[in-house]
């Protein structure tokens, strides 16, 4: 057969093939009628957009036909069109250019002239097949048209056709010749005239013309298109068919030479061919079903005489015909489309992904399946788009095109055409959408057959793809599209770059990504192959950035970390072949960009050689351009994002620092407001509190200081094997103003570095530290926090920054310690003071505040002092004049002020001495009960007497401050048993410092805390607290080791004898009443008698009540407490002493001196009773004369002398079991007494007289007669002593006072009936007492 | 007989590669790497019926020198193994055989405690059999 010629059978020459492959192309096209837009004349075309755009517009139109069809009529309007395809247009009729309309703008006669020639000649080159051409001018404005050519000419120029066509236009009389109605005033057309030789009909309007007539014009002139064609349709059906002409391709001509064409294979090709042609103008024509018969027909004769290219053609035609119906919301895609990729581009690429495509692939297949009997609908529904869907069913929604106005012509009038076959049937032989496909195929098969026609081929195979696509078969597309590969046709570079290019759009118009970027990879590389001549890097970047979608790279770093898909290799390998294109480019900058991108997202594929090749290449390529972190502008518009080296260094750990100690701000306190009655309770009533607090969870614990320099402690890896140095690195922040300040520095390879970073908050507020920013490599990065991955870093630190605070320096007058303080908070410890005093010296340092902020006055300052020893010592021994003080304030910026703080070394005197320093009374009883005085002594705060040898009841309680289980029994010089009972409260000894060794000297460390604030921040309630910390060395200096009461001469006075040591090194002198002063050798003690009033009867009594009211209370709240019983009477003398008694020292030779206070010392019942004033009151006669103290009294041995005695009660309370005893003695005034008188005196009647119950200021009177048998002197001692209540244990009561008070409160806690009454009464009443009438009574016994 | 065999992960990232011609692995992986579309597609074709899906995806494209045969696990691994286009001796089923041999040696790499699904067979032991495989010789 000859029509099946081999590809390379037939070496035609090039010249008969289609240069140039129309990629646009889809099978709609078949139905259209081509018309060339050009502007022409000075490239002003886009002053003409407007009209350009409107003639677009009408692209279709509706005639009704003499039987009275509506048909409809496409056309397509291109820009260029090669002289070439018309040679075609016998193969396809749709390939040949059969209108023309020129766009031109002109400004004087010239250019008008120049845009005429132009216009002619190009109908001159289309000649061949032009039907019809149009030119439309666009004027200079009338205001601006000074010359007015009158040379007044019609302004219509008459189409003038070489061919036939005008006279066929002539018979039909549709040539709208009416032109010289334009004729208005001022007509543009009547300034200008066009030469002679341009004869075709031009449209002449001010540039500022709204056109308001010209889409009416073309519609006429589409009309006029539209009925040649038609006639042209009708000569063709009306040819006989034995006369017809072989049509030929254009590369067929010389396979024909010299053939039979009579023969009747030859016969049956021409008809077979004609008719397929006709079907193709019948396509046009807008007669769809007439076409789709005709093109059957013609497949069948053509196949039966295997004329395989005609066959292909007519397959090809009925495709495109069944299209034409299947599809008409393919016309809008192809304008949609344009803006659909345009849309897409703009958005992410990695979010953007093919599946948003096959969602809606899946609905439609389930439309497809739902509705299989109604296609036309499916299709029509089904479109790809979501835009065009929407258009077409609003279009579908509104029923009829004339809802919608003219100008959108174009959309309303394509949903027309299905709705008429809907309404109609459709045609029966009509393609089915899936039979589409297969008819591509073969007629690619066909065509494939014929090397010539591999432009033919490829477009078919284009077309077959937009169906295909259209149809939602992805499959298919693939399918077609590979095979374009195959298409062996010869084609340049450009072309196929440019196929390369048709291939990816329309492999991402299904979602086929990956494919899509590798071939717009490979033409990106075909730009610059390495043969080529002009190298074209510019586009060979814009495609391989177009690329990064399929490889899933985003231009933004983030977004690809956070993804982290793909393929590493391939990503890698795109960037460099990106980074290489920037850079021939010139554009060093994106290279640089490139570069970084490509270390930041890649790190992680890429090996620790690679990566350092990688660092090298980026330093090299920031030599030339300096990367910096702002998005940079393609000239097309895409921006690429700034990419950041987050992990060049890699941050390890990041740490907010705070202020240091002494600078950190504090809230001043402000008495809180009650919140009611509980001091904590977990509802919170004002959550929003708590929920603030939970929303920042980033949100830093400490505070910042406005203009106060911030730390932030960054560490760092570097994980490059070479040095790298970062340069300027910064805090970055948000919010506040915040100056940082820049930090340089060389990380070592793969070693953590720890780096300060350092900035002042300008502004006070909230500060948002974001992260740091870095200069290595030679790119600036913004390395924040929140895009650090794998780390446990926040995404963001926020601080509050409060107003400044002054600052402060303080200075003491005292030297600084060596030592540091080892206290609570020593970390507000500015400076140090250290001081060295005896006992009870006092001295006084004077403390500088310099106020050094230069521009903050200080307005407030707070002080307040804080040692190890107990508030009420504390106070004692530090006093500051806190009136003075404020009275200084305000402190202006940068002076200072003054203020003194007093010490005074405040030391527990009265304490007893340990053995090893040597006691007045060194009766010891036994080492072991010395050591555990000794040991004892400082912690039970009590000093019994000295040397007295101490039974330790139990050594657990040796801590334990209640001291009744200290059994102490005094055998105290006077021979005296007295009972000193040692229940003494701790609160009773006035705070001594526990734990206190009086005797070796003592460190006491103290802080002067300085709260301090002014300006703003004063206001808003902030502070400054530092410290001063003291260190005080106390030494010892007087001791009073023990001591004793004696009755003085006078009843109202007692002598407390007082064993005073000088601990010192040196001489001191002692002042121990008014005028009395003693000087004791250092280590030494002496004894002195201190003459002291006696402690008054009311302040008994009002502590007896005290403690009463103590006890019933105690009672009452069941404390189980009820051993701390505390003996009020006591303490009343302890304090009755220690404030009457005030020892002056003063170490002679120096002038150190100071005061030995005796408090805390503590007292037995029989000294108590010393030191009260008695409560009863004795009146004593003797012979009728009342006794006078230290009077003398004589009497004759032998002679009765009458003794009176009469005793009042002073208290306030009655006394009971009163015993009055009268005793005779003789004073030997050697310490030795003799009470055995039996021989020399004699009493008549008892002389221990009971006294039941002698109520309050009653009286009780005894008489008796003494007779003296000897002369002498004698003494009387007359005493009352009371006895407790228990007469059973009123032995074990003397010697054990503690097992009383056990029995007592074993009585208290048993419900007992007594327990009122004995509770009631003051311990002081259940002790035995005895008061002595003093001084004894002496009595000279005379001989007669 | 093989050119190269290409074990692809769930998110389409590569777990295995491997290439005969080392100077062209890159361009193969591209190739490969575009033969993903066709994969996804015929897997989203094959979702509908879980029971006869076929593992097998058979004839994904082909190109003047090489034919793209892939083939998808139930667990969405995909083995992709490209053949000389010149090769015409090669038939079909032999290529279903390497398939098969491929996925058993896959579920053997896995199947180590050690490995972590979505992580890079790095296995010798693996990369030895494929490489076996490569050449034609099981």
């Amino acid at each position: 057969m000859r029509a099946v010629s081999g590809p390379g059978a037939s070496n035609v020459g090039v010249d008969s093939v289609i240069s140039r492959l129309d990629y646009e192309q889809n099978a709609l096209h078949h139905s259209c009628l081509l018309v060339l837009l050009r502007g022409v004349g000075p490239s002003r075309a886009r002053i003409l957009q407007r009209a350009f755009e409107k003639v677009r517009r009408v692209n279709n139109i509706k005639v009704t036909d003499s039987s009275g069809n509506v048909r409809n009529v496409y056309f397509r309007f291109i820009h260029d069109h090669p002289v070439e395809h018309n040679d075609w247009g016998d193969f396809q009729t749709h390939r040949r250019l059969l209108g023309l309309v020129t766009i031109g703008k002109f400004d004087n006669q010239t250019e008008l002239n120049e845009l005429c020639r132009h216009h002619e000649s190009l109908k001159v080159r289309y000649g061949s097949t032009l039907y019809e051409s149009r030119a439309i001018f666009f004027g200079p404005d009338a205001d601006s048209n000074s010359i007015i050519n009158h040379q007044m000419k019609d302004g219509l120029s008459v189409v003038d056709n070489k061919h036939a066509v005008l006279q066929t236009i002539g018979e039909h009389g549709v040539r709208p010749d009416t032109g010289t109605k334009e004729c208005q005033p001022g007509r543009i057309q009547d300034e200008y005239t066009t030469p002679s030789n341009f004869k075709s009909q031009a449209f002449f309007y001010r540039e500022q013309d709204s056109c308001v007539d010209l889409e009416a014009r073309i519609g006429d002139f589409l009309n006029a298109l539209f009925w040649v064609l038609e006639s042209r349709r009708l000569e063709r059906s009306r040819e006989k068919a034995e006369k017809v002409s072989l049509l030929l391709a254009p590369f067929e001509k010389r396979d024909f030479v010299g053939l039979d064409m009579e023969s009747r294979n030859n016969r049956k090709r021409c008809v077979g061919r004609v008719m397929k042609n006709l079907a193709d103008l019948s396509l046009q024509a807008g007669l769809l079903d007439e076409a789709l018969s005709l093109y059957h027909n013609a497949n069948e004769t053509l196949r039966s005489v295997g004329d395989s290219l005609w066959v292909g053609a007519s397959e090809e035609g009925l495709c495109a015909a069944s299209a034409v119906i299947l599809y008409p919301q393919m016309r809008e895609i192809e304008t949609l489309h344009r803006n659909a990729s345009l849309q897409e581009t703009g958005t992410s690429p990695l979010r953007k992904t093919p599946e948003k495509w096959r969602a809606s692939d899946a609905t439609k297949k389930i439309n497809v399946t739902a509705a299989t009997t109604t296609d036309a609908l499916t299709s029509h529904s089904s479109s790809c788009s979501s835009v065009s869907s929407i258009l077409t069913n609003n279009s579908s929604a509104s029923g009829t095109p004339t809802t919608s106005t003219s100008s959108s012509s174009t959309s309303t009038i394509s949903a027309v055409a299905p709705m008429g076959h809907r309404n109609g049937e459709l045609p029966g032989n009509i393609l089915k959408p899936e039979e589409i496909p297969n008819y591509y195929r073969k007629a690619i098969i066909n065509y494939s057959k014929y090397r010539h026609a591999a432009t033919i081929e490829t477009e078919a195979a284009l077309k077959a793809t937009r169906i295909c696509i259209e149809q939602n078969s992805p499959l298919d597309v693939a399918m077609f599209l590979q095979n374009i590969l195959y298409i062996n046709l010869s084609m340049s570079e450009p072309e196929r770059v440019k196929q390369f290019e048709i291939i990816t759009e329309l492999y991402q118009q299904i979602g086929y990504q990956r494919k899509a970027a590798f071939f717009q990879r490979l033409a990106a590389l075909k730009h610059v192959h390495q043969g080529s001549q002009a190298p074209d890097w510019t586009q060979s970047y814009r495609l391989l950035l177009g690329s990064f979608t399929g490889y899933l790279l985003s231009l933004d770093s983030l977004e690809v970390l956070e993804n982290a898909a793909g393929w590493p290799a391939l990503q890698i390998d795109l960037l460099q072949s990106l980074i290489t294109a920037a850079r021939r480019l010139g554009h060093s900058a994106l290279a640089t960009r490139h570069m970084t991108f490509l270390l930041q997202t890649q790190w992680g594929n890429m090996t620790a050689t690679e990566q350092s090749e990688m660092a090298v290449q980026l330093q090299n390529l920031s030599a030339q351009c300096e990367g910096s972190p702002v998005p940079l502008v393609l000239e097309n518009g895409t921006v690429i994002p700034p990419a950041n080296l987050t992990d060049l260094p890699y941050c390890m750990k990041v740490v907010v620092k705070d202020l240091p100690p002494h600078l950190r701000p504090q809230r001043i306190k402000i008495a809180k407001a009650d919140s009611g009655p509980f001091l904590f309770t977990p509802i919170h009533f004002n959550s929003v509190d708590s929920r603030d607090k939970k929303k920042n969870k980033n949100k830093i614990a400490f505070l910042w200081v406005q203009s106060d320099l911030c730390e932030v402690c960054v560490t760092l890896r570097n994980p490059l094997p070479f040095e790298l140095p970062v340069t300027d690195m910064r805090l970055l922040t948000n919010g506040v103003v915040f100056e940082s300040l820049p930090q340089t520095i060389i990380l070592q390879p793969h070693a953590p570095t720890h780096i300060s970073l350092h900035g002042t908050p300008i502004e006070t507020g909230q500060l948002d530290l974001q992260g740091y920013s870095t200069h290595t490599l030679g790119v600036k990065s913004n390395c924040r926090l929140k895009h650090m991955r794998g780390r446990n870093l926040p995404p963001n630190y926020l601080v509050e920054v409060i107003p400044a605070l002054p600052r402060i320096a303080i200075k003491t007058s005292l030297p600084q310690t060596a030592t540091f303080s080892n206290m609570s908070r020593a970390d507000i410890v500015v400076t140090s003071a250290s001081l060295t005093l005896y006992n009870g010296e006092s001295s006084s340092c004077t403390i500088t505040v310099r106020n050094e902020s230069d521009t903050l006055p200080l307005e407030h300052l707070e002080v307040s002092i804080n040692s190890n020893v107990e508030q009420e010592l504390q106070k004692k021994m530090f006093r500051i004049d806190d009136k003075a003080l404020q009275a200084q304030l305000p402190v202006a910026p940068l002076s200072t002020i003054e203020f003194i703080l007093h010490i005074y070394a405040d030391a527990d005197f009265v304490c007893p001495l340990p053995p090893a320093a040597g006691s007045v009374h060194s009766n010891s009883g036994g080492a072991s009960n010395e050591h555990g005085a000794s040991s004892l002594s400082p912690y039970s705060n009590m000093s019994g007497h000295a040397s007295l040898p101490m039974r330790v009841g139990s050594p657990d309680h040796r801590r334990q401050q209640e001291s009744q289980n200290l059994n102490v029994r005094s055998t105290l010089s006077g021979a005296q048993q007295s009972l000193a009972s040692l229940n003494v409260q701790p609160g009773a000894v006035g705070g001594l410092p526990n734990l206190r060794p009086a005797q070796s000297s003592q460190h006491i460390e103290a802080q002067l805390r300085l709260k301090y604030s002014g300006g703003e921040a004063l206001v808003a309630g902030y502070c400054r607290q530092c410290a001063v910390s003291f260190n005080l060395e106390l030494l010892p200096s007087a001791q009073i080791t023990s001591w004793d009461v004696l009755p003085a001469e006078i009843a109202s006075q007692f002598y407390l004898v007082l064993d005073i040591s000088n601990l010192t090194a040196q001489e001191m002198s002692l002042n121990y009443t008014d005028n009395k002063n003693i000087l004791i050798e250092a280590k030494e003690s002496c004894r002195v008698p201190i003459p002291v009033d006696r402690c008054s009867l009311e302040q008994v009594c009002i502590a007896r009540a005290a403690e009463v009211a103590e006890n019933l209370e105690r009672e009452l709240c069941f404390r189980t407490q009820l051993l701390s019983f505390s003996d009020a009477l006591s303490k009343l003398c302890s304090t009755h002493i220690a404030e009457r008694v005030k020892i002056n020292w003063l170490l002679t030779g120096t002038d150190i001196k100071g005061v030995a206070s005796l408090r805390g010392i503590v007292l037995s019942h029989e000294m108590v009773d010393l030191t009260t004033v008695s409560p009863i009151q004795w009146y004593i006669s003797f012979q009728d004369a009342p006794v006078q103290p230290h009077s003398e009294m004589t009497c004759t041995v032998g002679q009765r002398a009458q003794l009176s005695i009469s005793l009042t009660n002073q208290s306030l309370q009655p006394l009971k079991n009163l015993v009055l005893t009268i005793k005779f003695y003789q004073d030997y005034l050697n310490g030795m007494e003799n009470y055995n008188l039996e021989t020399r005196v004699a009493i008549s009647g008892p002389n221990r007289i009971t006294i039941p119950v002698l109520e309050k200021s009653a009286q009780s009177q005894h008489n008796c007669s003494v007779i003296f048998f000897t002369p002498g002197r004698f003494k009387a001692s007359i005493e009352c002593a009371t006895r407790p209540q228990q007469q059973g244990s009123g032995i074990l009561t003397r010697s054990c006072p503690e097992a009383t008070k056990l029995s007592q409160l074993e009585t208290l806690s048993s419900p007992s009936a007594n327990l009122n009454t004995l509770s009631a009464s003051s311990l002081d009443e259940q002790q035995p007492h005895v008061w002595k009438f003093i001084p004894p009574i002496e009595v000279t016994v005379m001989e007669p | 007989m093989a050119f190269c065999i290409a074990v692809i992960g769930k998110d389409n990232a590569p777990l295995y590669l491997t290439t005969s011609d080392l100077e062209r692995e890159l361009d193969l992986q591209y190739h490969v790497h575009a033969a993903l579309d066709v994969v996804e597609e015929k897997c989203l074709i094959g979702k509908g019926a879980p029971e006869s899906k076929e593992l097998y995806l058979g004839l994904l494209f082909s190109t003047e020198n090489h034919k793209i045969y892939g083939f998808v696990t139930n667990s969405r691994i995909k083995f992709i193994v490209v053949i000389d286009s010149c090769n015409v001796a090669l038939r079909e089923n032999e290529v279903r055989v390497i398939f098969r041999n491929l996925h058993m040696l896959y579920t053997d790499a896995v199947c180590n405690p050690f490995y972590i699904p979505g992580e890079q067979l790095t296995s010798k032991k693996f990369d030895r059999a494929v490489q076996k495989l490569m050449s034609g010789n099981i």
